[in-house]
């Protein structure tokens, strides 16, 4: 699914991404965990297209070079990124929003556009699989939604979009353990042999819900470490000190 | 004397000691002047304040009286330690650097070597035909004052119709830093006319800090008008106190021109009865990275005005600028009245500028809310306006400068 | 979508011009031609003594230059002041009569005016150049008492109306363009909405330029007795043309007692080419009277056509308790200028007003928002609410805001905000990641930003205005 060699991204003249390798296959879950400041985030951006960053080195998505690709048509490819931070869009509707995205997705998958009455029943039937309310979904995208709400939208949106690479980029922070468990079964329930996750996390409390295959540490731009769920458990006890 | 307003050349004439290109300079000005006269609202830039018809009603005519070098004894503010500049009737009389290292500040008397005739309002032309020599400081590269300049403005008793034009220019080396206090003390029970033109010139990592306020009410008209060079790094932060005059316009303007530039303005008053003032800004954001900050706090009791236009220009270049203008004002009574004109012009894409300005009453559900608390209505009043107006002084960095600022602001309002 | 996609979508789809015979009055701005103009229309003497009064006036008037966007002179005397269809001469009394020309051109505006396709709860005036071509649904609403016909009709038929509020909220003796029109104007809609009724359906006026060198001179006036509605929409287009257009019209609104005016524009003119060649400049003066206590009027504008746009929809707020709104978006790309904006006059008491204006600057265009608020000394307890946004897009292209506030009252309340920024990266990146190009992205974001004002447009149009939104602005981003 995806394959990245050496990859080196710096933003500003400054070294983020330090020759990073990662290699996923269809139906794994890779956890990435790092302190701050160790290129959680960038790689994230990196892998969704976001302009700004000088990037060298190599990734392959589903067998193809991806730097040649746009963020929206990485998005209709099947690479789906939950922000840390979802983008507050005021005037925007979130319901039409969601929409219009699925439809771009749609198309590029050539299947036809969906009409406005079926993709209400698909919405309300995910959006109550997450508890998220309907009426937060007639408001706007994002605007004044608590921590929780943005973070479920997002998971909202990768079940509507159904994407093959799915980077979740903190999903965790901010939440209470309610909100964790309910974003942590909408992942679950997406988890199947043909989709890949990419769970980049500070804590190893989102892997108590979200059992990763994998567990690589991040640090200064590198992975120092692999391993399985262990590793992380280790982290918990040890802290990040003892191991970078 | 100037008849119907005009001004004969012979006044400029019995200048004496200036060159011939001076001469010219001053003739040409005059010229404008007596072509156009004093500005009226048709131009923008006066358009909320008709200082033609403001003279006119206030002066049957106006007098270029020759120098006056009477000055009576006065006490120096003893509420923290300082240097000084006195001047009387805008003409340097004294001064004294004696916290300062030797040789790193000069103070002179202003001379003119700038003869760049522009013609845009004409009580520039005004001053540059007929000014006299105000003050001049220079701080050397890389100096840094130990303590702040108090300029005592004094004007003398008999300026019954007088007019007076005034030059004066700051100049900060680069790395330097001056504190200035303009601190006016007007004696004058008459009504007179003061124009003064200033230039600021700050080189590069120079940091300017100033304040003005009056020390009394008076029947003073003032204009002034101060035009501001600000190169890369520096640091400009302006309060101006204008009340307690008849008329006060303060005119500004900016040029930023360089990178990384911070400019802050404030300005705080409660302006009494028939108190006309207005403040005119216009900040031209020249070059990338500039931070640029305005707010103008205005208290309008008995048939006063107050105007506030600001201006914030950026150059398509002047790329991530962020530029901020605030104007606020309470009108106290009906006979009040506030007019604003907060505007933008904008060439460059990535920038963040933001401007506002409210006028209105005093919160009632507050005077309420502070009544239900025992006070009486001018009590829960007078400790609305404070709050209001002490937003701003609150922001002066030096405690004992502030607590000088306070007394004199209590005594513009309450008059003790 | 494709390049070629974008490249028609882009292109003004109203472009086309048809191919008429019409009739003019001879070239020239004269007495002439204003009797020539009163004299084809069968008016009446008064009628024509009022034109010729403006006329004399406009002699003595100066062209204004103190607006941003400045343009080449005008030669007056080298337009065309009337120009009729050929077809039209002998109005026709039905639409049977009607030549199938015109009707094709509307249907192809997508205004369908015979009786069969006509859109449905929206009665339609359509102009052509200088005449009203047909009105639609005119037996229903005469069936209310409402009188919705051209001006011309209504000066026959209601000249007492004509007379007592022509000219009453524009005065004859205005500014040069409204004087223009005063002389000029060659027709418009008329509204008369009787005491207490609530207008069932939208009016709209359909403006079509499609002669070459004629001016348009249209004249609106509504008057809303006492405790009436009435909600109105302008929408207007014209052939693709090399040369600049003078489209300078006049509406007056009149609101009596408790009576409400909702008038939304959708201007949509030709804005000249991408190298700023060509378009309408639309010179227009509107301005409405809150004559009555409790009335309210409010001004919707989407301005994304014209060359240079120059107007400022006003509120007069007279009647105690009246309301003033104006919601405004204008957008520029291109070459275009607008300057546009509103005053609110602040007469009676408890009088409230509040501005919205979204402007969006885009490739080498100039916007600019200029305003007047003024809360006059008897208006107690007053307020005003202004909001003025801009968004920029690219460095080439300008925007600005000037606004004036005079406050004489100390019990009445004035609040003005505004921003100016760019289009957030943030935004387009997430938007990006769900896939959406960066042309859908910048469309759905700046809808996202004029929000506040597309939502006051009725139902029929918002749809229209929100695509035009983002037409406007195709080509102008990454």
């Amino acid at each position: 699914m995806l394959q990245i060699k050496n990859l080196k991204a710096s933003i500003n003249k400054k070294n983020i991404l330090k020759g990073l390798d990662i290699s996923i296959n269809p139906g794994e879950l890779h956890a990435i965990m790092g302190p701050n400041g160790s290129g959680k985030s960038t790689l994230a951006n990196v892998l969704s297209g976001k302009s700004g960053y000088e990037i060298s080195g190599e990734i392959k998505y589903k067998g193809k070079d991806l730097s040649e690709l746009k963020v929206d048509e990485r998005a209709q490819n099947g690479i789906f990124l939950a922000f840390q931070y979802p983008t507050e869009i005021p005037g925007v509707n979130t319901n039409n929003f969601l929409r219009t995205s699925l439809n771009k997705v749609r198309k590029a998958r050539g299947e036809k556009a969906l009409d406005a009455l079926s993709f209400l029943k698909l919405m309300k039937e995910k959006a109550s699989e997450l508890g998220i309310e309907e009426k937060m979904l007639s408001r706007q995208l994002n605007v004044g939604f608590s921590g929780g709400e943005k973070k479920k939208n997002e998971i909202l949106q990768m079940k509507i979009l159904n994407p093959n690479l799915v980077v979740l980029d903190e999903t965790d922070s901010g939440l209470d353990i309610d909100a964790l468990k309910i974003i942590a079964d909408g992942v679950n329930s997406f988890r199947d042999k043909a989709n890949s996750f990419l769970v980049i996390t500070h804590y190893q409390r989102l892997l108590d819900y979200i059992k990763p295959d994998f567990v690589h540490v991040l640090s200064d731009g590198k992975i120092i470490k692999s391993g399985s769920i262990e590793l992380a458990k280790e982290l918990e006890k040890t802290g990040y000190k003892n191991i970078i | 004397m100037i008849q119907n307003f005009q001004i004969k050349n012979s006044v400029i004439d019995q200048i004496k000691e200036i060159s011939l290109e001076e001469k010219k300079f001053r003739l040409k000005n005059l010229d404008v002047f007596n072509n156009e006269g004093f500005p009226n609202n048709k131009n923008e830039e006066w358009k909320f304040t008709n200082i033609d018809k403001i003279i006119k009603t206030n002066f049957k005519k106006l007098i270029l009286k020759k120098d006056i070098n009477e000055l009576k004894k006065f006490d120096l503010i003893t509420n923290f330690e300082h240097n000084y500049i006195i001047l009387v009737n805008g003409r340097l009389k004294s001064f004294n650097l004696d916290f300062e290292e030797k040789n790193e500040v000069n103070i002179s008397t202003f001379k003119n070597n700038n003869f760049d005739f522009k013609k845009n309002n004409t009580l520039i032309n005004l001053n540059n035909a007929l000014y006299n020599e105000g003050f001049s400081i220079k701080v050397n590269d890389n100096y840094k004052m130990k303590k702040s300049i108090i300029i005592y403005n004094f004007f003398t008793k008999e300026l019954k119709e007088n007019m007076i034009n005034i030059k004066n220019k700051v100049i900060l080396g680069k790395n330097s830093e001056l504190h200035l206090i303009e601190y006016n003390i007007n004696n004058s029970k008459e009504k007179f006319f003061n124009n003064t033109y200033e230039s600021v010139f700050l080189d590069k990592h120079a940091v300017y800090k100033t304040i003005s306020i009056n020390e009394n009410r008076s029947e003073g008209f003032f204009h002034k008008f101060s035009s501001n060079t600000l190169l890369s790094n520096t640091n400009y932060t302006a309060y101006i106190f204008p009340a307690g005059l008849k008329f006060n316009k303060v005119d500004l303007e900016f040029n930023l021109e360089g990178e990384n530039i911070d400019c802050s303005l404030q300005s705080a008053s409660f302006l009494k009865k028939d108190e006309h003032q207005e403040i005119r800004t216009k900040i031209n954001h020249l070059f990338p990275n500039c931070k640029s900050y305005q707010k103008v706090k205005n208290v309008l009791s008995l048939n006063s005005k107050g105007v506030f236009q600001g201006k914030i220009f950026v150059k398509d270049k002047a790329q991530k600028t962020n530029a901020y203008q605030l104007g606020k004002a309470m009108l106290l009574n009906d006979e009040s009245e506030f007019n604003s004109k907060p505007e933008l012009e904008i060439y460059a894409d990535d920038v963040k500028c933001t401007h506002g300005s409210t006028s209105g009453s005093l919160d009632e559900n507050a005077i309420y809310y502070l009544m239900t608390r025992g006070l009486n209505r001018k009590e829960s009043t007078s400790l609305l306006i404070d709050a209001f107006l002490n937003e701003i002084i609150s922001t002066i960095k030096s405690k004992s400068i502030k607590e000088f600022i306070k007394l004199k602001f209590e005594k513009q309002i309450y008059g003790h | 979508m494709s390049k070629e996609n974008i490249k028609t979508n882009q292109e003004y789809k109203y472009g086309f011009e048809t191919k008429i015979d019409s009739f003019k009055a001879p070239k020239g701005l004269s007495e002439d031609t204003i009797k020539f103009i009163s004299k084809i229309k069968k008016e009446p003497k008064w009628l024509l003594e009022w034109r010729l009064k403006a006329f004399s006036r406009l002699n003595k008037l100066k062209e204004p230059n103190w607006q941003k966007p400045k343009y080449p002179k005008i030669n007056y005397q080298d337009l065309y002041y009337y120009s009729s269809p050929k077809s039209m001469k002998d109005k026709p009394k039905s639409l049977d009569e009607v030549d199938p020309k015109l009707l094709e051109t509307y249907k192809k505006l997508g205004i369908p005016l015979n009786e069969q396709k006509k859109l449905s709860g929206v009665a339609v005036d359509a102009v052509f150049d200088s005449v009203s071509v047909a009105t639609t649904f005119k037996d229903e609403l005469t069936k209310k008492g409402i009188i919705f016909c051209s001006i011309s009709e209504a000066i026959q038929k209601h000249p007492d109306l004509v007379k007592k509020y022509l000219g009453s909220v524009i005065p004859l003796t205005d500014h040069y363009f409204a004087t223009l029109n005063s002389a000029v104007f060659t027709d418009g809609s008329f509204v008369y909405i009787p005491p207490n009724v609530r207008c069932p359906m939208e009016l709209s006026t359909y403006f079509r330029i499609n002669a070459s060198e004629t001016g348009q001179f249209e004249r609106t006036l509504i008057i809303a007795d006492k405790g009436s509605y009435v909600s109105y929409l302008e929408g207007c287009t014209a052939p693709m043309r090399d040369e600049n257009q003078l489209h300078a019209a006049n509406v007056e609104l009149v609101a009596l007692d408790d009576a409400e005016i909702k008038y939304s524009t959708v201007q949509n003119w030709y804005p000249g080419d991408e190298n700023g060649v060509g378009g309408i400049y639309n010179f227009v003066t509107k301005r409405g009277a809150c004559r009555g206590k409790n009335s309210k009027i409010s001004w919707t504008q989407v301005e994304t056509g014209s060359a240079i746009t120059w107007k400022y929809p006003s509120c007069i707020l007279q009647g105690d308790n009246s309301v003033g709104e104006f919601y405004s978006i204008a957008i520029t790309n291109n070459h275009q200028k607008a300057d546009t904006g509103t005053k609110m006059i602040h007469l009676g008491k408890n009088t409230k007003s509040k501005i919205i204006s979204k402007g969006i600057s885009a490739g080498k265009a100039d916007n600019t928002y200029r305003g007047l608020v003024d809360i006059g000394k008897k208006a107690q307890n007053s307020r005003n609410y202004t909001q003025c946004d801009s968004l920029l897009m690219g460095n080439k292209c300008g925007a600005h805001t000037i606004p004036y506030i005079k406050n004489k009252n100390s019990t009445s309340t004035v609040e003005h905000e505004a921003t100016t920024s760019k289009i957030n990266e943030e935004q387009l990146f997430y938007c990006n990641q769900r896939g959406l190009d960066q042309e859908e992205a910048v469309s759905l974001i700046v809808n996202g930003f004029c929000k506040e004002v597309l939502q006051q447009l009725p139902m029929e149009f918002a749809v229209e205005a929100q695509k035009l939104v983002g037409i406007s602005l195709e080509g102008s981003v990454g």
